[in-house]
C-alpha cells in the first residue's frame, strides 16, 4: 500500500462538490428515517452500495483519461501497488462514511430509547466494512478496464443483465437461471451476512470463499489488465 | 545493483506480475465451488422452535382454539429478525410461552429475491400496512384490533409487549385500549 496514492484519492474524492453532494445525501436521507422511525432499528440505513459506487467510481478510469496515469508511472511507482492503493483508498472511505453514519444513527437512536444491542452495531459496522471492501474490489476492476466513469455503465449494465437473467429464469422457472442471475448480483457487491454465520448451525463456508474469491479475483485481474495498457506520452 | 524480485518484469517496469494473487484467487475459486456445491446439500440453518402454522385458515383455527394469531412478518435479508429468531424463537422457553399463548404464523417477504410476494403474503402486509421488518401482529380470535410491534428491542422487551398484547387480546373489544402504532 502506497499511502501517497491513498490520500491523493481521498482529496481528489473530497473535492469534488458533486460527489460530496451526492454523498451527504446517501448519509444523511437513511438517517432521518431512522430518526422519525427509530423501531425500525439500524435496517433503515441499508447497504453502502450508494456509498461505494459514490466513492469509488472512476477509481482507476479517471487517471486512465486524464493522462495522469502515464505521469504516475513514470515515477517509481508499480502498477499493482497502484491498483492496490486505489481499492484500499476507496474501502477506506466508504467503511469511514458507513461508521460515522452508524454512529449517527446509534446517537439517534438511544435519544428515541431505542438504543441498539452491542451485537448488533457490531454486525452492522463489519458487514458494512466488508462491503465497502467488496465492493471497492469490483468497481477496481471494472474501472481498469474502461476510462472515465465507464465503471459504473459497466457496473449498471451487469446488474441489469443479472436482473434480467433471473426474471427469465423465474418466469421459465428454470432454478439454474434464477441462481445464476442472483449469483451475479450478489458478485457486484460481495459481502458476507454476518447475523447468518454467527447464528446458523453449522457455519456456513460459502460466504466466506464466496467474498474472498471474489474481492481477490477482481484485485488480480485488474492488475493484470493494468499491466497489459501501453502508456505513451504521445498517445490521446 | 539490487537482486531483481521474484515476478519482476525487466529493470525499471512498473509492471509485476500478481503471481500470488492469481494463485490465491484461483484456489479460492475451485473453494466455491466445492463449498457450494457441499452446503447445498447439508444447508445450515438458525435454530427455530417455534412450530409455524400455514397461512391459511390460521385465523379460522385460532377462532376454534380461542388463541390470537401472531403474525410474524420477517425476510430473509432482515438481520434483527435474524436476531429474534435465534434469541427469541431459537430459545425453548420463549418458543413454547409463545406456542401455548398463540397461533404462530410466518409471513416471510420475498420481494428481494423474487420481485414478487405470494398472494396471501401481499394481502396481509396491505392490511397490517407493514413496511418494515420485522413486525409482529397479534391479532384477536374474537376480533376487533390487532396489536402491532414493530422492530426488534431485544428478548426481553418483545417476551413483556407479547404479554401485554396476549392480554389485551382477550379483553372484550369494548375494553381494549385505542390503537396506535
Amino acid at each position: 500500500m502506497n499511502p501517497t496514492l491513498v490520500t491523493t484519492l481521498w482529496r481528489q474524492r473530497l473535492t469534488s462538490p458533486v460527489r460530496v453532494a451526492i454523498l451527504a445525501a446517501l448519509t444523511g436521507m437513511p438517517l432521518l428515517g431512522v430518526a422519525f422511525m427509530p423501531a425500525a432499528g439500524l435496517g433503515l440505513l441499508g447497504g453502502a452500495q450508494g456509498l461505494i459506487l459514490t466513492l469509488g467510481a472512476g477509481m482507476i478510469g479517471q487517471d486512465l483519461s486524464s493522462g495522469v496515469l502515464q505521469l504516475l508511472f513514470a515515477r517509481p511507482v508499480r502498477r499493482p501497488e497502484y491498483v492496490v492503493s486505489r481499492w484500499l483508498g476507496v474501502g477506506l472511505a466508504a467503511t469511514a462514511v458507513s461508521l460515522l453514519q452508524l454512529g449517527i444513527a446509534c446517537a439517534l437512536l438511544a435519544g428515541r430509547g431505542a438504543v441498539p444491542t452491542a451485537q448488533e452495531i457490531v454486525m452492522f459496522g463489519g458487514g458494512r466494512l466488508l462491503e465497502s471492501f467488496g465492493g471497492a474490489a469490483v468497481l477496481a476492476l471494472f474501472s481498469s478496464l474502461i476510462g472515465g466513469f465507464g465503471d459504473l455503465g459497466i457496473y449498471l449494465l451487469v446488474n441489469l443483465g443479472a436482473g434480467i437473467v433471473q426474471m427469465a429464469g423465474q418466469v421459465k422457472q428454470w432454478l439454474w437461471l434464477s441462481r445464476a442471475g442472483a449469483e451475479i448480483n450478489a458478485a457486484l457487491t460481495p459481502t458476507i451476512d454476518l447475523m447468518r454465520l454467527v447464528t446458523a448451525t453449522p457455519m456456513p463456508w460459502f460466504p466466506i470463499v464466496s467474498y474472498a474469491s471474489t474481492v481477490v479475483l477482481c484485485l488480480a485481474l485488474a492488475i493484470v489488465v493494468i499491466n497489459r495498457k501501453e502508456f505513451s506520452y504521445a498517445s490521446g | 545493483m539490487p537482486p531483481a524480485e521474484p515476478g519482476a518484469l525487466p529493470s525499471g517496469s512498473t509492471r509485476a506480475r500478481p503471481s500470488v494473487l492469481l494463485v490465491v484467487a484461483l484456489v479460492l475459486l475451485v473453494a466455491r465451488v466445492a463449498i457450494g456445491i457441499y452446503e447445498e446439500q447439508r444447508p445450515s440453518s438458525v435454530p427455530d422452535l417455534v412450530r409455524w402454522q400455514p397461512i391459511e385458515g390460521a385465523e379460522a383455527l385460532a377462532r376454534e382454539q380461542k388463541r390470537p394469531v401472531l403474525y410474524d412478518f420477517t425476510a430473509e435479508w432482515c438481520l434483527p429478525c435474524r436476531a429474534m429468531q435465534r434469541e427469541v424463537f431459537g430459545d425453548p422457553e420463549s418458543a413454547r410461552e409463545i406456542e401455548q399463548a398463540f397461533l404462530p404464523v410466518r409471513v416471510l417477504d420475498r420481494m428481494r429475491e423474487e420481485g414478487r410476494n405470494a398472494p396471501e403474503v401481499d394481502s396481509l402486509q396491505r392490511r397490517f400496512r407493514v413496511s418494515s421488518f420485522p413486525t409482529l401482529v397479534v391479532v384477536p380470535h374474537g376480533g376487533g384490533d390487532a396489536v402491532v410491534i414493530v422492530g426488534y428491542q431485544g428478548e426481553k422487551s418483545l417476551i413483556q409487549r407479547l404479554r401485554a398484547a396476549r392480554m389485551e387480546s382477550m379483553l372484550p373489544p369494548g375494553l381494549r385500549p385505542p390503537r396506535g402504532r
